[in-house]
C-alpha cells in the first residue's frame, strides 16, 4: 500500500527526477484540460451531424470560439498522448537504438498531427 | 549511484487477471486507441480544408455505418480514457488505494464510462 510519504520521497524516483516530474506534469495538466477538450470536441460533433449541409459544418469551424476550441484541443491532445506513448514504450522495448526509433517516430507523429490539423483550421478560419 | 537500466514489464501471463489490472491496461489500450482518434479528427479537418468532393465523401463516410459504429467506438474510448484519467487524479491523492476502494473505483469508473456513452448515443442520435 504506498503511502503520501512514499509518493512526495524524492528517493524512490526512478529514471530522471527532472524529465520524469516535467512529464508527470505536463501529463496530469493536460490530463485535467483533456476532460473539458473530450466535451468540448462530444459537443463539437454533436453539432457537426446537426448541420443541414456542408456550408454549415464548416461555418461552425470558423467561429473564433469553436477554432480556439480545436486548437487548444489538438495541442493539448498531442502532448497528452506523445507523453502515454513515451511511458508504453520505456516499459517494453529496452534502452537502445529501437527504443530511441520508437521515441522519435511518436514525437514526430505528435508533431505531425498537430500541425496538419492546426493548418487545416487556420485554412478553414482565414480562407474558408 | 550510477543510473541502472531501467526493467521492463514482466511478461502479462504471470499474473492472475484482477479487474483493475484489466481496467489498467483498458486504459493504455484505450489512450493508444485516441491517437488513432486524433487521425479521424484530422482527416475531417484536412477534408474540410480541402472541401469539394472529397469533403462530401468524408461526410458520407462518417454518416455510413461503418462511420457511426467507428464514431460509437471513439466515444466509448474517449469517455473510458477520461474517467480512467479521474481516476488517476484521485489515486494521486493517495486515495481509495486500499483493496476495497481500489475495486469501488475501478467499477464505478467502467459503469461510468458505458452509461456516459449510452447517455450521449441516446440523447444525441437515437432518440433525437
Amino acid at each position: 500500500m504506498i503511502e503520501r510519504s512514499a509518493i512526495s520521497n524524492p528517493k524512490t524516483h526512478y529514471g530522471s527526477g527532472k524529465k520524469a516530474t516535467k512529464g508527470f506534469i505536463t501529463q496530469r495538466a493536460t490530463g485535467a484540460f483533456n476532460i473539458l477538450a473530450t466535451l468540448f470536441l462530444v459537443w463539437f460533433v454533436v453539432s457537426l451531424s446537426g448541420a443541414a449541409d456542408a456550408a454549415e459544418r464548416i461555418a461552425l469551424v470558423r467561429n473564433p470560439l469553436v477554432a480556439i476550441g480545436l486548437i487548444l484541443l489538438i495541442v493539448s491532445a498531442s502532448l497528452h498522448m506523445r507523453i502515454g506513448m513515451h511511458d508504453v514504450i520505456e516499459d517494453y522495448v529496452s534502452k537502445g537504438p529501437r527504443n530511441a526509433l520508437a521515441n522519435n517516430a511518436n514525437v514526430i507523429f505528435a508533431v505531425l498531427v498537430a500541425v496538419v490539423s492546426i493548418l487545416a483550421i487556420v485554412k478553414l478560419v482565414f480562407w474558408g | 549511484m550510477a543510473p541502472s537500466s531501467r526493467p521492463l514489464s514482466p511478461h502479462l501471463s504471470i499474473y492472475r487477471f484482477t479487474l483493475s489490472m484489466t481496467m489498467s491496461i483498458v486504459h493504455r489500450a484505450t489512450g493508444i486507441a485516441l491517437m488513432g482518434g486524433m487521425l479521424v479528427l484530422l482527416l475531417w479537418l484536412v477534408a474540410a480544408a480541402i472541401g469539394g468532393g472529397f469533403f462530401d465523401g468524408v461526410n458520407w463516410l462518417f454518416g455510413s455505418w461503418f462511420g457511426q459504429l467507428v464514431l460509437f467506438g471513439f466515444t466509448f474510448v474517449l469517455f473510458h480514457h477520461m474517467i480512467g484519467g479521474i481516476r488517476h487524479f484521485i489515486w494521486d491523492r493517495a486515495l481509495g488505494l486500499d483493496a476495497a476502494g481500489r475495486e469501488t473505483i475501478v467499477r464505478v469508473a467502467l459503469g461510468c464510462s458505458i452509461a456516459l456513452t449510452l447517455l450521449v448515443w441516446a440523447v444525441f442520435v437515437w432518440f433525437k
